[in-house]
């Protein structure tokens, strides 16, 4: 046996024995990549489980993409690190094993991270350490991008601009003399709306203003040649924020039924509020209803911030309407939706007149929604199971980054000529379960 | 990765492996047990030998920039047969043979690509098949015999689901396997020259029962994966041989084999665990193999009554299917360049020797169910050795 063995491996030592796979040498094509820089928002930054950290932009889908440029002599890539990894200003959210107060069991939740945060630091200006590659800022709107001064009430802009309370942030983020950029700006114009459920101070952008900024933004971008990819909007009302709570979400028991069948009869004869036993429709604050309530119908959606304590525990949704501010109502989806195609076609028509070409993230997440397979790993936007969104329900994961980072070379690929490789997402973290 | 195309091992006697893996017209020795229980009448005594070849197989992956590569790992399918007449001029010949005509291992790197597939997949099996021939006349011989196949089956796969310090979780299957079947053969010899060969291998569906599976899971989820088994069936494919000999010469003869395996027999891999969960889901993933055609020829020249040498080649194509190349077999079509040669030292004895070059051709693979595209390509370098003695 052990004779064989020395034969074999003799024998082995040949060049025939192995196989001598060699991957593809990669090419830039038409492109230049020597000073690429990532123009966007939070997406762009590597945020993710509600905050910034230093894992997160090293895991931006701009990080990933600089690999492969750097591969075809693409130029140094910097990103405005920040020092720590449990997130800033706020904590980061992580899954815990919690009970709520009426729970017998506990069950996976997110959570703020409990511990100290390690941020000292995060707001020190690192401008001098610029100009960098990855410029995206968390929060901003394609309007902020011409806003004189914005720098001075974003923390995360205000923290590498070199001149934020004066500055525009299009005239900062440029700073690195872009030979190739990618873009993708927007979804903060809608965004805001609808994480308010519609009823905060965050109206969306108005599409004049919209389409002004845009093409201010991809004007300068392009206007010593810098050749680019840019990235429309997905389709907000997908994502877990807004899909993981069931409208039919209410679960009553006979006895339970009845007690609030009797309670609104009799209060509130007329108000057409109707419980069964098993699964129900919630209750929630609406303006135009007889009694400012009424039951959530199918197709409306019950936002992921909504504490669950009050909700599953609490009164919300059956004594209690929930408040309007953690409900998309059938009127507000309609105008978020209607917002995101205006805006999708105002980058569209941008991008043609530019000859950039434009990644269909719209079409993408929608695809993922419907549930994708890469590598092994089945992806939805369901929240946390889906391995797509973090736990915040709005940024991706790693991984879900790195899927975004695959349509963006697939795209430059075929539009510039260029030989890049995808990717492979399993080597970033998913969701880390307790 | 296989040793043949599928997980078909075809090195079940060293002349024939020499050979391309042809036999099935021309009874060499008692390994015709094997290729064609037909044959066995042609010993005109019993015959023991044994041999056993090292397998050392490497599978290269490419996705992009990634690169991965097969752990080395020597395989050592062996076989044994015994038969002969037990009396002088007898008609009827018995015979017994243990062998290993199917299996696979592929172990990857631990953090590899593909991990939520395979990390690692072993199949054994052996049989066990008494035999029997007839000779009907001086022309024609027939022979049938009994298969009893064990076997093992492992798999080892992460999951997808991370624990606190990001490590993945992993499930490992392991079950052993049992199945029956046949082995028909018909040999005809019109003239001196010429032999012809047909035969039978029927189908073995190696069952497992009650397979033991661990999970290694979040702690959160671990009322979710419960002690449980699983059981499981893999189907391993009828196989239809026909072949021809010709003796150019005294000293020179060739053989050519056609191999027809029904390889669509393997629709699915599937595992049905003893309990569910919502989390812990029964498996079936799409396989769909398609039935193939390999073609072998091989050469065997007696240099003097001590020595022969022998040479082969054949072609063996894949029975995977564009779209479902799977990291747990990537198989591709494949070339065989063989050869070997036996010395007979004493009257009694013979000592064989043989190997096998195989090279998979380049395969630009996709396996769309789960979205996991690459390249593979496949080499093995096959050596065996072995005795028989003539009693």
């Amino acid at each position: 046996m052990k004779k064989l063995y020395i034969l074999g491996l003799m024998a082995c030592t040949m060049a025939a024995c192995k196989p001598n796979l060699e991957p593809e040498p990669q090419a830039a094509g038409d492109a230049d990549f020597s000073r690429y820089l990532a123009v966007g928002n939070s997406l762009t930054a590597g945020f993710a489980d509600n905050s910034l950290s230093k894992n997160g932009q090293l895991h931006s889908y701009p990080a990933m993409l600089s690999e492969g440029f750097m591969a075809v002599s693409g130029g140094k890539f910097t990103q405005p690190m920040l020092p720590g990894n449990d997130g800033w200003p706020m904590p980061k959210f992580v899954l815990a094993m919690r009970k709520r107060s009426c729970d017998t069991f506990s069950s996976i939740t997110p959570i703020l991270y409990p511990g100290a945060l390690d941020s000292t630091g995060s707001s020190n200006n690192v401008a001098a350490a610029g100009p960098y590659n990855n410029t995206g800022i968390p929060g901003i709107r394609s309007i902020d991008f011409v806003t004189p001064g914005y720098g001075a009430v974003n923390p995360y802009a205000r923290r590498f601009f070199a001149t934020p309370a004066t500055s525009r942030p299009i005239d900062e983020v440029i700073a690195v003399n872009p030979t190739f950029f990618t873009l993708w700006v927007g979804s903060n114009d809608v965004l805001g709306y609808a994480l308010d459920g519609g009823k905060g101070g965050r109206p969306i952008t108005d599409g004049y203003a919209f389409a002004a900024a845009y093409d201010t933004i991809l004007a300068k971008l392009t206007s010593r040649g810098a050749k680019g990819v840019a990235m429309n909007i997905p389709d907000i009302t997908a994502i877990p924020h807004f899909t993981t709570i069931p409208a039919r979400g209410l679960t009553l028991k006979a006895r339970q039924s009845n007690d609030l069948n009797n309670y609104y009869n009799t209060k509130f004869n007329g108000s057409g509020i109707r419980f069964v036993e098993g699964a129900n429709y919630f209750v929630i604050e609406d303006e135009t209803a007889p009694f400012k309530f009424r039951q959530i119908q199918e197709g409306e959606m019950v936002l992921l911030s909504t504490p669950a304590d009050s909700l599953a525990c609490g009164t919300w949704g059956t004594l209690k309407p929930i408040p309007a501010k953690y409900v998309l109502t059938k009127d507000e989806i309609g105008v978020i939706k209607a917002a995101v195609i205006e805006f999708n076609a105002i980058i569209n028509t941008a991008c043609a007149q530019r000859n950039i070409p434009l990644v269909d993230m719209n079409a993408y997440i929608s695809s993922i929604q419907k549930g994708i397979s890469y590598n092994g790993i089945n992806y939805s936007t369901t929240f946390v199971s889906g391995g797509t969104f973090s736990l915040d329900g709005v940024h991706p994961t790693p991984r879900g980054y790195a899927l975004i980072a695959n349509q963006i070379i697939d795209r430059i690929n075929e539009f510039y000529g260029a030989k890049l490789h995808r990717v492979d997402p399993n080597k970033y973290p998913g969701v880390a379960l307790p | 990765m296989a040793f043949a195309a599928g997980y078909q091992i075809n090195l079940q006697g060293l002349r024939q492996l020499a050979m391309g893996g042809s036999g099935t017209a021309i009874a060499w020795d008692a390994s015709t047990i094997f290729y064609n229980p037909g044959g066995l009448s042609e010993l005109d005594h019993i015959q023991a030998q044994a041999s056993m070849i090292a397998v050392m197989p490497t599978t290269e992956f490419v996705q992009g920039s990634y690169t991965a590569s097969t752990q080395s790992q020597v395989f050592t399918p062996f076989n044994v047969y015994v038969g002969g007449p037990v009396a002088y001029k007898s008609r009827v010949n018995w015979g017994i043979g243990i062998y290993t005509p199917f299996g696979t291992g592929v172990k990857w790197e631990e953090n590899w690509a593909g991990r939520y597939m395979v990390t690692n997949i072993q199949l054994k099996t052996v049989f066990f098949q008494p035999t029997a021939s007839f000779r009907i006349n001086d022309y024609v011989s027939v022979g049938a015999g009994f298969i009893y196949a064990m076997g093992n089956m492992q798999l080892n796969r992460n999951l997808p689901l991370q624990n606190q310090n990001l490590l993945d979780g992993k499930a490992d299957l392991n079950g052993d396997a049992h199945g029956i079947g046949y082995n028909l053969g018909v040999q005809v010899k019109p003239s001196y020259r010429v032999t012809l060969g047909v035969n039978y291998r029927s189908r073995v569906n190696m069952k497992v029962n009650q397979g033991n599976v661990q999970f290694t899971v979040p702690n959160a989820l671990t009322n979710q994966f419960p002690l449980t088994s699983f059981s499981s069936e893999l189907p391993l494919p009828s196989v239809t041989s026909i072949g021809i000999g010709y003796k150019l010469t005294d000293e020179l003869t060739i053989q050519g084999d056609f191999n027809f395996t029904a390889w669509s027999a393997y629709e699915n891999l599937s595992f049905d665990y003893a309990q569910n969960t919502s989390l812990l889901q029964d498996t079936r993933e799409e396989r769909n193999y398609q039935n193939t055609l390999s073609f072998r020829l091989g050469g065997h020249l007696e240099v003097s009554d001590k020595v022969a040498l022998m040479i082969g080649g054949a072609w063996d194509p894949s029975p995977v299917r564009d779209g479902i190349v799977t990291p747990d077999l990537p198989d591709a079509n494949r070339w065989l360049a063989t050869g070997g040669i036996t010395y007979k030292p004493a009257e009694k004895l013979t000592l064989m020797a043989a190997v096998e070059y195989v090279s998979s051709l380049k395969r630009d693979s996709r396996y769309d169910a789960a979205g996991f595209n690459g390249m593979y390509k496949t080499t093995a370098l096959n050596p065996g050795i072995g005795l028989s003695f003539d009693f």
